[in-house]
């Protein structure tokens, strides 16, 4: 009998942010909302590669100080990892999140295949991400304000991605892990995680720059 | 329904309630811990905030405190010679910067003469964004902060002793000179010994980070870049007689 207990929808559990934190319409429109401002700015991004291009000593919007500026971090060789911007990486799969969470949230259903397939390829954009943040914050040394922004929407993208895949049991794995990552899932300890990592990531670039941004 | 039957319901269903009210108790925990945790980081990020903006230390940039060396103010301008020649000649400069070595090679006699002869004052405008190019040294920024603790504590030596580190400069991209090479220099050209000493102190680090900072918000897009009576001179700064011309005809307006 226990695993009618297991298996009680989350929803029907727990306090009211708890239930709005496990509700289908919280977890796509913050996908929705996490992947336009990623498509913003990558859009942005793009364009200052190009007005770089253009001309190197162009002077951007974003270059505030010696620490918070954009060209640095868009003239080195980081910025550039395939041979094209990588904002451009940007253009071309943040639409496809868009569509996803605009299609779930119409009350379509992804096959498992097809959401395992975007797991592993955002999982791939979310390695990306924190690369290049950890360029810009130790190897540059300095920061784009749009890059952080990507960084951030990347992790939550990344992060509702996986609650979906693990709540619907999209990943193909072991019965054991499965059912670990749902408990988990369950007491909101991903979400508690999230959370902690984003302040900390925050704590760091204070600790670090903190100096030159508030200068 | 018998009533074993019944009660075994009763039985599934206490038990049922007592591993939900297990759940519960296990998620508060989690959560209060998991709060915790956030709250600590909020805290810490406050902190750390209020620290670097707030504080009544005056400006501060990413190298501390701005100290602002006496015979000399906080936009960046070391004066050297009459305080009431005519023109005013603006230098800014690094001390890592080839282009601003070849143009001290050229002029810097000429700009000698003009101020002994009282035509001419000069603003050493010293900035720091090679600091870079010296494999983390830092070459820049102690060369600055040595001539501004001249400027504070012998300010009739800033001449001499400038023009003594660029017939000593070092090429772009090495070390540079080491702190003790920079201050045998200092000795060499008269800077007195207490104050040759207090190079290492580096108590205008803050003060060079500023200036180079107000230098490029000032619309100085590299280096040697001048201005002559407050207006971007952008004649040939490489060959000795544009800057001496442009200067006569300054003085003639005058």
């Amino acid at each position: 009998m226990t695993s009618t207990v297991d298996e009680a929808p989350a929803a029907d559990q727990g306090s009211r942010l708890h239930r709005l934190r496990h509700s289908n319409v919280t977890v796509w429109v913050t996908m929705l909302i996490a992947s336009v401002a990623s498509l913003v700015a990558s859009f942005v991004l793009s364009i200052d590669a190009l007005r770089l291009a253009e001309d190197p000593t162009a002077d951007l919007g974003c270059n505030i100080n010696a620490v918070i500026s954009c060209g640095t971090v868009a003239s080195s060789w980081q910025s550039s990892l395939l041979g094209f911007p990588n904002a451009f990486l940007g253009l071309m799969t943040e639409p496809v999140v868009i569509t996803i969470a605009v299609a779930s949230l119409a009350g379509l259903k992804f096959p498992r295949w097809f959401m395992v397939t975007a797991q592993a390829i955002y999982t791939l954009g979310l390695v990306f991400a924190y690369w290049l943040f950890q360029q810009a914050m130790f190897e540059i040394g300095a920061l784009c304000p749009w890059c952080l922004l990507v960084t951030l929407a990347t992790t939550l993208v990344f992060f509702e991605m996986t609650y979906v895949n693990i709540r619907d049991d999209n990943l193909f794995l072991p019965r054991r892990v499965q059912a670990a990552l749902t408990r988990f899932v369950r007491s909101d300890l991903d979400l508690i995680l999230v959370v902690v990592w984003v302040l900390v990531l925050v704590l760091a670039v204070v600790l670090k720059y903190g100096e030159a941004l508030f200068a | 329904m018998s009533k074993q039957a019944r009660l075994r319901t009763q039985e599934l269903r206490r038990a049922q309630e007592e591993a939900a009210a297990r759940q519960a108790r296990q998620r508060r925990i989690v959560l209060a811990v998991g709060g915790l945790v956030i709250l600590g980081l909020v805290v810490a990020i406050i902190f750390a905030v209020v620290k670097v903006a707030g504080g009544d230390d005056g400006p501060t940039t990413a190298s501390g405190k701005v100290v602002v060396p006496a015979n000399a103010d906080a936009g960046g301008a070391i004066p050297v010679g009459e305080a009431g020649a005519p023109v005013t000649v603006e230098i800014y400069y690094d001390y890592m910067c080839p282009a601003c070595g070849a143009f001290e090679a050229a002029n810097g006699a000429e700009l000698e003469r003009l101020l002994d002869e009282g035509t001419i004052r000069v603003e050493l405008r010293p900035i720091s964004f090679l600091d870079e190019t010296s494999n983390g040294t830092e070459y820049s920024t102690r060369t600055a902060n040595a001539i501004a603790t001249v400027a504070n504590g012998a300010p009739d030596k800033v001449w001499d002793f400038h023009a003594a580190l660029y017939a000593n400069q070092p090429e772009e991209g090495t070390d540079g000179l080491d702190d003790d090479e920079i201050a045998e220099i200092a000795a060499d050209a008269g800077v007195p010994a207490d104050v040759v000493s207090a190079f290492g102190d580096e108590s205008y680090r803050g003060w060079v980070a500023s200036v180079t900072e107000r230098a490029f918000d000032s619309g100085v897009e590299g280096t040697p870049t001048l201005k002559i009576n407050g207006e971007f001179w952008e004649g040939d700064v490489y060959t000795v007689g544009p800057l001496t011309e442009a200067i006569e005809s300054a003085a003639e307006d005058q």
